[in-house]
């Protein structure tokens, strides 16, 4: 299934400054799935925060179906 | 050992008999608190007679920084300006930036305690070990802006400025002290205790230095950990964006509130998001000794402030039903101006305006009234019409007129701009703030919202992560650290302790520090009177499902906050009522 995924703030680096890539996914996977079909281990990224799905945000390991907007995070700080 | 960093020396003016001596600072208290927040609280536990009217001559105000401040440890600029609270009763420490703590560590002191009362309006210049008093009638009832223009204009700007506007003057507590045209130590009305003492402003100017131990060594290391750590991207979207980086992740995380908390996540986000914002900007400012830099001046039209912070953005936008950039930008120019708290003055706005359209009350403002928002500034400031009952804040006001269930506040200190019901730890963290709900003790959507991982819809675990994040804040407070330096260690601030005091501290040291600060803010609320009874949550949090957003259907369970509240009191050690037992007093 197709999805959008759509990386903010320090996390541009990895789609080399592009925020947003059309992207092929197994159907129904999963956000850390999806993640880790374009490189992204969200994992062993230090400043990782977290993820949104259609503008909500949702657990790394809820499913996506086609057409979603997967967004992803840094972690923030502060207040 | 002695310590380095500290200037060892406490002043004291006295502003009843218009004297002021410098005594030693307590070292002792010193080991056990470091400076800022802890060492505030532990000073005016020690000296304020318990239920004093905070905004009587009995009251007194401190400015007390820290160990680190004055030296080029990144991010240290911070001042903690503390008294017992007049809008709460509590113990308040607010935090401030800009350049004050830093002039008044090289102006030789540590700290610096107000006493007493002028007798006619004045201000105060300290400039080195000379103290003068000075007459303020030609200052009083300026705003602060123009007030502090005046006074830079007469002094220059090597001369750092403390403020207050009208809102202070006239005891209003929910009134901020303002500093250098651009920060607030905002919350608890600090503000209107300075204004009791007739104090317009204090203006400093400090010549000296700071002793750090090894001054080479501690250079080296700043500068290693300054580009190790300070300078990585975690940080520096805040030097890009400022606040204004939090509005996407709180809307998309639920937690960005609307129409005074009826609900969260707006639709109409990118109208006054930080991408349409930052292109006003005018200008940057950072604060001293800072690698960051999150100021940022914004101009739209005659609108102009410093900010708008997240906090300001949401109460005068999505919060009062208003996506209008330039009046959200107003808004704030006026209630710094005139000394309000924003997040305060706002909450009470929008409070008003729910009264206004369910009907319990007309305060002739509904949702979306940007200019009557910005008009209500001055009046409330002032006491005049509605805004006499507006001043009052939501606790009040509401106990006073009805609407009490959406009256958002924790004990009197009205709610920061992060709706619990899509971070249930939030919940608990303004409950168990030391000055009533309050986003900076502990910020628990880092943990619940910005994190892949962590349910934010449960009450489990949540005392304990609460407490470690408020564990992690205390010492930042402690050591004048701003909190966008947030990819800080305790690690890291154990070793800048030792590097500049030159007494080896240990992460462990770090932690009892904040554990003793902990218990300390809470053990003066309690000799106040304050228990379980005041560590509360709005009830239209658990009577009210969100509608919108990630978080819908969520509403927090009495029976799930009071279990999170048992788990927050088990770990400090407290009884079921909250109290802190004399086996810890004893300690502190």
């Amino acid at each position: 299934m197709k999805i959008t995924i759509t990386l903010r703030g320090s996390l541009l680096k990895y789609f080399n400054g592009d925020k947003e890539r059309v992207v092929e996914v197994p159907d129904s996977c999963t956000c850390e799935e999806a993640l880790a079909t374009v490189g992204i281990n969200w994992r062993e990224i230090k400043s990782f925060g977290f993820v949104a799905i259609n503008g909500k945000r949702v657990m790394i390991f809820d499913q996506l179906k086609e057409g979603d907007e997967l967004k992803a995070y840094p972690r923030i700080s502060g207040g | 050992m002695t310590m380095l960093g500290y200037q060892n020396k406490f002043l004291r003016i006295d502003l009843t008999k218009k004297g002021a001596k410098t005594e030693p600072l307590r070292m002792d208290w010193a080991e056990k608190y470091i400076g800022s927040k802890g060492l505030a609280i532990k000073y005016l536990y020690e000296e304020l007679k318990p239920g004093i009217d905070p905004l009587s001559s009995e009251n007194k105000l401190l400015l007390m920084t820290g160990p680190l401040t004055g030296t080029p440890v990144p991010c240290s600029g911070k001042l903690s300006i503390s008294a017992k609270s007049p809008a709460t009763g509590t113990i308040n420490d607010c935090s401030i930036g800009g350049h004050v703590g830093i002039k008044i560590k090289f102006a030789g002191y540590d700290a610096i305690m107000f006493e007493g009362v002028l007798k006619e309006p004045g201000y105060v210049l300290i400039e080195d070990s000379k103290i003068s008093f000075k007459d303020a009638k030609d200052l009083w009832g300026r705003g602060s802006h123009e007030a502090e223009a005046i006074l830079a204009e007469k002094y220059g700007h090597e001369y750092s400025i403390l403020s207050i506007g009208p809102a202070g003057e006239n005891l209003v507590t929910m009134s901020c002290i303002n500093s250098d045209y651009y920060r607030q130590a905002g919350r608890g009305g600090i503000g209107a205790v300075m204004g009791s003492k007739n104090l317009k402003a204090i203006v400093i100017k400090g010549t000296g230095g700071v002793k750090a131990a090894n001054i080479v060594e501690t250079t080296k290391r700043i500068v290693e950990i300054l580009h190790e750590d300070v300078l990585q991207e975690d940080n520096t979207f805040i030097f890009d964006c400022g606040t204004t980086a939090f509005l996407e992740a709180c809307n998309d995380g639920g937690i960005l509130p609307v129409n005074n908390f009826s609900d969260t996540t707006d639709e109409r986000w990118t109208e006054y998001n930080g991408d349409v914002l930052l292109e006003k900007r005018a200008g940057k400012r950072g604060c001293g000794s800072c690698g960051l830099g999150c100021g940022n001046f914004l101009k739209y039209g005659n609108a102009i402030c410093e900010g708008p912070e997240y906090e300001s953005i949401a109460v005068a936008g999505p919060n009062a039903g208003i996506r209008d950039p330039e009046a959200i930008v107003k808004f704030n120019q006026v209630a710094d101006d005139v000394g309000l708290d924003t997040i305060s003055a706002g909450d009470t706005i929008i409070w008003a305006m729910e009264m206004t359209e369910k009907g319990i009350h007309d305060f002739g403002i509904k949702f979306g009234d940007k200019e009557k928002m910005i008009e209500y500034l001055y009046l409330m400031a002032k006491r005049e019409g509605v805004g006499a009952d507006l001043a009052l804040g939501v606790k009040l006001a509401s106990e006073k007129y009805g609407g009490t269930d959406f009256a958002m506040h924790v004990k009197g200190l009205e709610y920061p701009q992060y709706e619990p019901r899509g971070s249930w730890g939030m919940s608990l963290a303004y409950a168990v703030s030391d000055r009533g709900a309050c986003h900076m003790r502990a910020y628990a959507p880092n943990e619940e919202v910005f994190a892949a991982s962590i349910p934010p819809y449960t009450p489990e675990d949540k005392g304990q992560m609460v407490y470690n994040l408020a564990e992690h804040n205390a010492v930042k407070f402690c050591l004048c650290i701003c909190d966008f330096w947030g990819t800080i260690t305790m690690e890291i601030m154990a070793e800048m302790m030792t590097i500049v005091t030159g007494k080896e501290w240990s992460v462990q040291e770090m932690k009892d520090v904040a554990w003793r600060t902990i218990q300390i803010a809470r053990a003066f609320n309690q000799r106040e009177g304050f228990n379980r009874k005041d560590d509360t949550m709005p009830k239209r949090l658990a009577k009210e499902a969100l509608k919108n957003g990630p978080a819908a259907g969520q509403a927090i369970p009495q029976e799930a906050f009071e279990d999170m509240l048992n788990q927050y009191y088990n770990v400090l050690g407290w009884d079921e009522n909250g109290m802190v037992p004399e086996s810890i007093i004893c300690q502190l």
